[in-house]
């Protein structure tokens, strides 16, 4: 038992520390990226794991791009592109690129490699191919929504997403409702709030679009430096079809009086075009 | 006690000298330097990161792993010095306790590292200023905010870098006070401290809730014996988004840097006591 009892004394000594070094570690972990470690596990032995280990983690996320950017460019090799993507990612959850980059490659090519190593496009029936390209999509859409959730609701990543639902799934609402998260998100583009409400409206839900991009123009837009007029027109053509009653509109902004053409009295027609090249109402 | 500590300090002034006379030593520290001062011309390979976030990550990537390497094989080279030219013997036959002997070799080890640690964040820091005040400039011209780079905050990283190297040296000294030969000493060395850098993963494990069972016990037990080296790992955190980390961290990280290094080396000082020279 003596000869022991020195042994018990330094675990207990080293339980100690350790219970201390816990209650730093639950401090230090908010304030680092956290590794997807089953992202990584499928890489080891790839150099991976070694650089996280030394430190190098941004370097190591950007020679996995290179080496998956490689593989890319093949278009043979699915599984071997995303697990190098998938893992750039991981090893670098908080870089917008890598997630954005990675889903897009995912929805909008993988479909059609998998569609040619089945034999191609003459060969796969059409239904098939739609099913292959929407799976894709969605897969690519659930790596982004990984991504959003890492970037804490990157505006552009939620664009992208947006675009994705809205060309690859045809699925309106949910590009809308992805370009809504875009809008209030902080630096969001432009374009978001506009194609958010364009989407409800193609959707039919048209109350429901008008509603949310009056709220959003008078909560954030307005406040911009130039008010947001091009926002503004397309609201005022909005209650313009919705045939609202003069009361129910925005109230008249003392800068559209003094811009001639601006602004829409309640007996005009529709004065604003659609947007040349961007997405439209219409 | 004095006299302890003095003794102490004098077989750190000796292992100091002869640290930082070794052509090891000076290998390293140039290879960490180039690094270093190269992040500016490899950033052509970056994508998505801001330039200085991979610039500090680099920085940060070579300090600790040529830190690393420096303190695994030059602990146990310094140790395995003393033994096998049988100076230990001489030094240990005048008034001097195993355990002073060792703390000692700690404190001139540390030293080096500190040395080492000190000349390659300032490198760092030279580097990441002049960048971020270019940055600063063409931000202004774009009407954006310029970039943040808290050198300060660079100045406690490093201070947190050289605490997990003082880590590793206790660690590795804890290791060769047992072991028979120099490459044993380097090998486990060198895997204990691959352990400590991937101790966060079972930490994670086990702040999952999960059910208790014997696994999740020895789990336990293990994570808790192991150091975790990962928690020094607020480099660019502190240099480039210093908000981000939570109030009331670094006393934390400072304490249990410096317990597990109390810890190792009573260890240590105890395996040397019943070791026969």
């Amino acid at each position: 038992m003596r000869r022991l009892a020195p042994w018990l004394l330094f675990s207990a000594l080293f339980l100690g520390v350790g219970l201390l070094a816990e209650q730093s570690w639950r401090r230090v972990r908010l304030g680092l990226p956290e590794i997807g470690r089953r992202q990584l596990e499928p890489t080891v032995g790839q150099g991976v794991l070694l650089g996280v280990l030394g430190g190098f983690r941004t370097v190591v996320a950007d020679f996995t791009w290179i080496r998956s950017y490689v593989l890319w460019e093949k278009k043979t090799d699915r599984a071997g592109t995303e697990l190098l993507m998938r893992a750039a990612c991981a090893l670098d959850p908080r870089s917008r690129f890598f997630w954005e980059n990675a889903g897009l490659t995912i929805a909008n090519d993988m479909g059609h490699w998998e569609i040619r190593r089945r034999g191609g496009y003459a060969k796969v029936p059409k239904d098939i191919q739609d099913h292959v390209l929407r799976g894709y999509a969605r897969r690519g859409l659930d790596l982004m929504d990984e991504g959003v959730a890492s970037t804490g609701g990157n505006a552009a990543l939620l664009a992208s997403a947006a675009l994705v639902a809205e060309l690859q799934l045809k699925d309106l609402a949910l590009s809308a409702d992805y370009y809504r998260r875009s809008a209030e998100a902080r630096h969001a583009p432009w374009f978001a709030a506009r194609f958010a409400a364009a989407n409800l409206w193609k959707e039919g839900r048209r109350r429901e679009a008008y509603d949310w991009y009056r709220a959003h123009w008078l909560k954030t837009l307005r406040l911009e430096e130039d008010g947001a007029p091009d926002d503004l027109k397309e609201l005022r053509d909005m209650e313009q079809e919705l045939r609202l009653p003069l009361l129910a509109r925005l109230p008249l902004q003392p800068w559209e009086v003094a811009q001639p053409g601006l602004s829409t009295k309640p007996g005009d027609n529709v004065t604003t075009k659609p947007p040349v090249g961007g997405q439209s109402r219409k | 006690m004095n006299a302890a500590f003095a003794r102490c300090l004098w077989i750190a002034r000796l292992t100091f000298l002869e640290a930082i006379r070794q052509r090891f030593f000076a290998f390293l520290f140039l290879l960490g330097a180039v690094l270093v001062l190269s992040s500016g011309a490899v950033r052509a390979f970056d994508f998505g990161h801001s330039e200085l976030k991979f610039i500090a990550d680099f920085g940060f990537g070579g300090l600790f792993l040529f830190g690393s390497i420096l303190g695994v094989v030059m602990t146990a080279q310094l140790f395995f010095a003393e033994i096998d030219n049988r100076t230990a013997l001489t030094l240990l036959a005048k008034p001097l306790g195993r355990g002073e002997f060792l703390v000692g070799k700690f404190l001139g080890t540390w030293a080096v590292l500190g040395v080492f640690v000190a000349v390659l964040a300032a490198l760092l820091a030279v580097m990441m200023g002049a960048r971020a005040a270019e940055l600063a400039e063409l931000a202004v011209e774009r009407r954006l905010p310029p970039p943040e780079c808290d050198l300060l905050g660079l100045a406690v990283a490093a201070l947190l870098q050289w605490l997990r190297l003082g880590v590793v040296v206790a660690l590795v000294l804890t290791v060769a006070a047992a072991a028979r030969t120099f490459l044993f000493a380097v090998v486990v060395g060198a895997l204990a401290v691959l352990a400590g850098q991937l101790q966060w993963l079972s930490q994670e494990l086990l702040l999952k809730p999960a059910e208790a069972g014997l696994g999740r016990a020895v789990l336990w037990v293990l994570t808790h014996l192991l150091p975790n080296l990962q928690q020094f790992n607020l480099g660019d955190v502190l240099v480039l988004a210093p908000t981000q980390v939570p109030a009331g961290t670094l006393p934390w990280v400072f304490a249990s840097g410096l317990a597990y290094i109390a810890a190792f080396l009573a260890c240590a000082a105890f395996l040397f006591r019943r070791r026969e020279i």
